[in-house]
């Protein structure tokens, strides 16, 4: 209880979010201008914003006042240099999602005001909203990084989840948008409030909220061999309503319904933003108890196999429901869930065995990866409609061969195809989890890739070498260039990256650096 | 690893008619909390599936007091207070989206909004 | 750096070609290819005396990864120094093959076919596990695209099973081979490394049980790749739906990274495992020999008998190697280089015939030797080539690898084995019932009276067609078929040049077997002094051939 920090010192890594804050306050205003001009450069200052947050966040941790205050206080932040990494690759993520969502919100508000039909209404209007929970909610990502207090936590993963629930509703004007908005509120409100009590049951367990203190409380009940069943119901209860953040079993049920529901940018984001949100949340809170902190060689048993039922259970209904879809959108999402099975390999495999920094880069690639395929489906329309099936994309190569290109890339790296970049991160996760012992998670994650094929072929082949069909004739190229840049630009970094694998991993490794995690107790007094 | 016998242990500590314990007041927010749990999943009419999210909430917040007072540590209440103005902000957030649905429909049924869902495969 | 080279041009053709123009996309494709081989036959001869050596020497190095272990770094042995060179050299020519077969889709067919070629490399030159494992993989997905955009009417499902049999298969082989990696990382500290030296020096010294459990799962990824027989259903299908090229890159040197797997993996690591699973995987071989033998001698399509004759073929290659003796590996190796020169010209072949008369059906067809002398002359002269005809390729190394299963009995003082007489009697069955099959449609499409499809003379059906070929081989066909036939007839009558440098890694990869066998036979009973003699024959003087050790042996 000795250094009770200053929150002064706390303040100085969320820098980045102030910045973020204050791009949030500009675009809420700007959304509101009746020039169309102004409304236009939305999307422009959201990527600027996201830059300077990004630059901001290197100086930050990098800077001398930073490192000084990492040194002075190892127990400022329970994962000090996580923020770092994925700070900035939810900034770098960010905008490239910005890019894709150009052009899907108020567009037909847009064109009417334009065709003269209709006063521009700033009652109606919803690109300034939409924007700014873009950011509101990847600043909820960036400071869950920073938590080291259940408060901060809960604050910031609700910061992440709330504006999704509103960019849901607001991303497209078909009413399965609004339908998908309250699914995916409700549902998400019952999990919060699970992970709440869950919350609740660890601070009656360890008498703390605050992170560092509570690792310490768990490793001195570890050393005691009395851990306390409220803190293992807390771990596991909080696990289970984090579990719909990241999309995983038992509370995924959601993800296809919402993802099909949503806009495609909407669909890219919520793949990737929760689910950041939800990983690094679900590596704090358990890095508390202590990866080898405990006498036993990990992990208390029932949170062991809790995390080890839930991994199983999420990649293998992921897999197996998606092999049932004929929407792309939500074989994307039954992928997605597969994707977080994948990861928790990573979580349980834990720091020592390089885990943690699998997981970590296993998220960067995904973003990368599915932002991909997603922007595809953003960046082609049907009569103003997004394309929503298999069939849509069946020859697709004949008039956009770009696109069709960048969906079979993706496809491919997502099912991991070397030596795209989706396969390092695979076997970075599948070494993790070699390494701590875990072989039969990894065959089993092994025979869902080989189950994976299945459908990620169909989203190689059909664009690539089916015939068009009557359905797939009709598609034209979405009026803005954007999300059709940001496809190619995550392609070809889903290609070339694989080249500078080397610093890629060794930032990540450098996100968990600090020793102090792998031992699990950092009792320095 | 004995946290089944440590929670026997404090079920037995239950004593119904003795002073009133951490006991009473964490099987009352379990009590609340369960209830809610199972109003969410019984129940059709999307009000009454917010209310009983609250009522988890609540759930929650009762038990973060309990255990701060057992604590004599104060950031339980703070999280408390933290925690309403969250129920605030959702609170407006489903009565947003609750009206948005009564508008299009005429009705609180969470069944009749059903256009997404599993198709069987062809 | 050649070797590197050797990765890169052929990328960097394929890069090209995304951007030129389509009309130029085979000129490029085939520079692209001629300079790699070029490039291969200089790194051949600055090999110089490493022909000879034991070792995987490396030669190369590409550091571009250099994460959890993972160094791209480049090495070669004799064995694949000669599969690179039957790679590269095949190459050009299956690219000059497809000039007139490819109509549509020109640069991504020439792009995917030098990707493979990239990929196949590496899998030889690969003296990391996971740099092996990318290009292993990396296969998959020209060939996929290869047969699921060029093949016949029936190609999504070809293409389909392919990629999912290897596929899964190779994902189980992963799980084997980073279960080494795992082990070894675990005896050292977690320090991973992915060094095959090093880690087959490692896996030799686990328990009988894990080496079994790594056996059956490499077995699934190198089996499916042979094929071995029950896993073989994906090859006859996606053979008859590639495109001619794409068939021959399948068989001349696709089917071989299954058996370069076995040979590269499964026989140095897990002696043990090998040792008492021997006799179950030459029984399948052979199983595999006499099943697809007896299905080419009922079918009409050609394609689909050359297709079958590849599973029977390939399954002497696995009977050789796994003779667990010199002479059986030689063979092995040797049948490798052989199977993929004669089954890549009749796939070549049969390619002609169908470009022309747009079937492979042998009913419809018959006496072509009147209408097309010159293909006729190279359909016969490779079907006795596979055939084993003395003389041809083909006999030296399925002589070899009977010959290997014959002596590889216990009593066989050098290198005792677990097969014997019995199996390489059965197993030559095959042998009678391939000429019998292969020279069936000989008689059928070569000679007799002039039969054509569709009732159609040529001229009409080329017409109809709006084919410009003529009714023979164009100049630029004998071209491509020339160089293969050269090949044949070299290492038909002078084989020694080739068994000399195979000796040495041969000799090395199988270090371990006479005493294993020796101990696993009779733990107890083994004299000292023989062990002696066992060491003495591995270190044996470099440019002894296998035979010679058979003699030694027989006379001892």
């Amino acid at each position: 209880m000795a250094d009770r920090l200053p929150m002064v010192d706390k303040l100085w890594f969320i820098l980045p979010e102030v910045a973020l804050f204050l791009g949030v306050v500009v675009i809420f205003i700007m959304g509101l201008s009746h020039s169309k001009r102004v409304r236009d450069m939305l999307p422009m200052i959201t990527c600027l914003s996201l830059a300077v947050a990004f630059g901001l966040t290197w100086w930050v941790y990098e800077g001398s006042r930073g490192q000084t205050l990492l040194s002075v206080n190892p127990n400022l932040m329970l994962m000090p240099m996580v923020g770092k990494y994925v700070k900035m690759s939810a900034c770098a993520i960010g905008i490239i999602l910005a890019m894709v969502s150009v052009g899907s919100v108020d567009r037909r508000l847009e064109a009417a005001v334009a065709a003269g039909h209709l006063p521009f209404d700033p009652i109606r209007a919803n690109r300034g909203e939409f924007y700014a929970f873009f950011l509101l909610s990847l600043m909820g990502v960036m400071l869950t990084c920073n938590a080291n207090d259940l408060i901060w936590l809960f604050l910031a993963l609700e910061l992440t989840s709330l504006p999704t629930y509103i960019m849901v509703a607001i991303s497209r004007p078909p009413r399965v948008a609004q339908e998908a908005a309250v699914k995916y509120f409700f549902l998400g409100a019952m999990a919060t409030a699970i992970f709440l009590y869950g919350f609740a049951l660890l601070y009656g367990s360890t008498g703390t909220m605050i992170l560092t203190e509570m690792q310490r409380a768990f490793a001195a009940q570890a050393k005691a061999d009395v851990v306390n069943s409220f803190g293992i119901i807390g771990m596991i209860l909080a696990m289970l309503g984090i579990c719909f953040k990241i999309a995983a079993a038992p509370m995924h049920f959601y993800a296809a319904d919402v993802y099909e529901g949503a806009a495609a940018p909407v669909t890219a984001f919520l793949a990737f933003v929760p689910k950041t949100a939800g990983m690094v949340a679900i590596i704090l809170l358990l890095t508390t108890l202590g990866w080898s902190g405990h006498p036993s060689t990990g992990l208390p048993e029932p949170i062991m196999t809790t995390l080890w039922m839930i991994a199983v259970l999420t990649m293998t209904l992921g897999n197996l429901g998606a092999l049932l879809q004929r929407s792309v959108k939500r074989i994307l999402a039954y992928s997605s869930i597969a994707h977080s099975g994948y990861m928790l390999i990573g979580v349980i495999a834990g720091p020592a065995n390089n885990g943690i920094n699998a997981v970590l880069f296993y998220l960067l690639v995904y973003g990368i990866m599915n932002t991909a395929a997603f922007a595809v489906l953003a960046a082609l329309e049907r009569r103003g409609q997004e394309i929503e099936t298999m069939e849509d994309l069946a020859g697709l190569r004949i008039k956009h061969p770009g696109m069709a290109v960048v969906m079979a890339i993706a496809s491919g790296s997502l099912l991991g195809v070397p030596p795209l970049l989706g396969f390092f991160a695979k076997l970075y996760l599948f070494i993790a989890g070699i390494q701590a012992g875990q072989i039969v998670l990894v065959v089993i994650a092994g025979l869902n890739t080989a189950i994976s094929a299945w459908y990620y072929l169909g989203l190689v082949t059909l664009p690539i070498m089916a015939k068009p069909s009557a359905q797939s004739e009709t598609i034209v190229r979405s009026p803005f260039p954007w999300p059709r840049i940001a496809g190619i630009v995550t392609a070809v970094a889903v290609v070339v990256l694989p080249l500078f694998l080397g610093p890629l991993i060794r930032a990540s490794q450098a996100a968990t650096t600090p020793a102090s995690l792998t031992t699990g107790v950092t009792i320095s007094k | 690893m004995n946290w089944a016998a440590d929670s026997c242990a404090f079920f037995a500590a239950v004593q119904p008619l003795g002073q009133l314990a951490l006991s009473h007041y964490l099987i009352t927010s379990a009590a609340l909390f369960a209830i809610g749990l199972i109003g969410f999943l019984s129940r059709r009419n999307m009000i009454i599936m917010f209310l009983c999210t609250e009522l988890m909430f609540q759930a929650a917040a009762i038990a973060m007091i309990a255990f701060s007072r057992f604590h004599l540590d104060v950031s339980g209440q703070v999280f408390v207070i933290f925690i309403l103005t969250v129920a605030a902000a959702e609170a407006a957030l489903a009565l947003g989206l609750v009206v948005l649905l009564y508008r299009r429909r005429e009705t609180l049924n969470a069944d009749v909004w059903s256009e997404l869902r599993e198709t069987p495969t062809p | 750096m050649t070797a590197a080279l050797l990765l890169i041009v052929p990328l960097l053709g394929a890069a090209a070609l995304v951007v030129a123009p389509a009309r130029h996309a085979k000129w490029i494709a085939l520079v692209a290819s001629t300079i790699a081989f070029v490039l291969s036959i200089i790194m051949a001869v600055r090999f110089g005396p490493l022909w000879t050596s034991r070792e995987f020497n490396q030669i190369g190095w590409v550091g571009l990864i250099d994460a959890f272990g993972i160094r791209l770094s480049l090495g070669a042995d004799s064995v694949s120094m000669l599969l690179v060179l039957l790679t590269t050299m095949l190459m050009p020519l299956c690219i000059w093959g497809s000039f007139s077969s490819i109509t549509q889709r020109l640069r991504e067919y020439y792009g995917w076919m030098l990707v493979i070629e990239t990929a196949m490399v590496g899998v030889f030159i690969a003296r990391d596990l996971i740099f092996f494992y990318i290009c292993f993989e990396l296969t998959l997905v020209p060939m996929f695209f290869l047969i699921a955009i060029y093949g016949a009417e029936n190609r999504a499902r070809a293409a389909y099973k392919f990629f999912i049999y290897t596929f899964t298969g190779s994902l189980i082989a992963l799980a084997g081979l980073l279960y080494i990696a795992w082990q070894y990382a675990k005896s050292r500290g977690y320090h991973w490394s992915f060094d095959i030296e090093t880690l087959t020096t490692f896996a030799t010294d686990m328990s009988a049980t894990e080496q079994a459990w790594i056996l059956l799962a490499l077995l699934a990824g190198f089996a499916v790749k042979v094929p071995l027989f029950p896993l073989h259903t994906w090859l006859p299908l996606a053979h008859t739906e590639a495109p001619t090229a794409g068939s021959v890159v399948l068989a001349a040197v696709l089917l071989k990274l299954g058996t370069y797997g076995l040979y590269r993996f499964v026989i140095p690591m897990i002696p043990l495992a090998v040792v008492e699973y021997a006799p179950v995987i030459a029984v399948l071989a052979i199983i595999g020999i006499l099943y697809a033998a007896l299905i080419c001698w009922v079918q009409n399509d050609m394609k689909k008998l050359v297709a079958y004759s590849s599973v029977s073929h390939l399954g002497f290659c696995v009977l050789g190697l796994f003779a667990l003796n010199p002479l059986g590996v030689q063979g092995s190796v040797l049948y490798m280089l052989n199977h993929g020169l004669s089954t890549g010209a009749l796939f070549f072949l049969v390619g002609m015939v169908y470009e022309r008369y747009h079937t492979r059906d042998m009913d419809q067809m018959g006496g072509l030797c009147n209408r097309m002398p010159v293909w006729a002359f190279f359909m016969v002269f490779f079907v006795l080539s596979s055939v084993g005809l003395p003389g041809l390729n083909g006999f030296v190394g399925e002589f070899l690898c009977l010959i290997g299963a014959f002596t590889a009995s216990a009593d066989n003082a050098s290198y005792p084995g677990v097969l014997g007489p019995w199996y390489a009697a059965v197993a030559s069955v095959g042998m009678i019932f391939a000429a019998m099959y292969l020279l069936i449609m000989t008689g059928k499409v070569v000679w007799g009276p002039l039969k054509e499809p569709g009732g159609h003379g040529h001229a009409g059906a080329s017409r109809a067609h709006g084919s410009t070929l003529p009714a023979d081989l164009t100049l630029r066909e004998i071209g491509v078929l020339t160089p293969l036939a050269i090949l044949c007839i070299y290492i038909g009558v002078q084989p020694s040049p080739i068994t000399t440098v195979l000796g040495p890694p041969i000799d090395r990869i199988l270090g371990n077997y006479p005493e294993t066998v020796e101990r696993l036979a009779q733990p107890d009973l083994r004299p000292e002094h023989d062990v002696i003699q066992v060491s003495g024959i591995e270190q044996g003087e470099p440019a002894v051939s296998g035979h010679q050790h058979y003699s030694g042996g027989a006379d001892g």
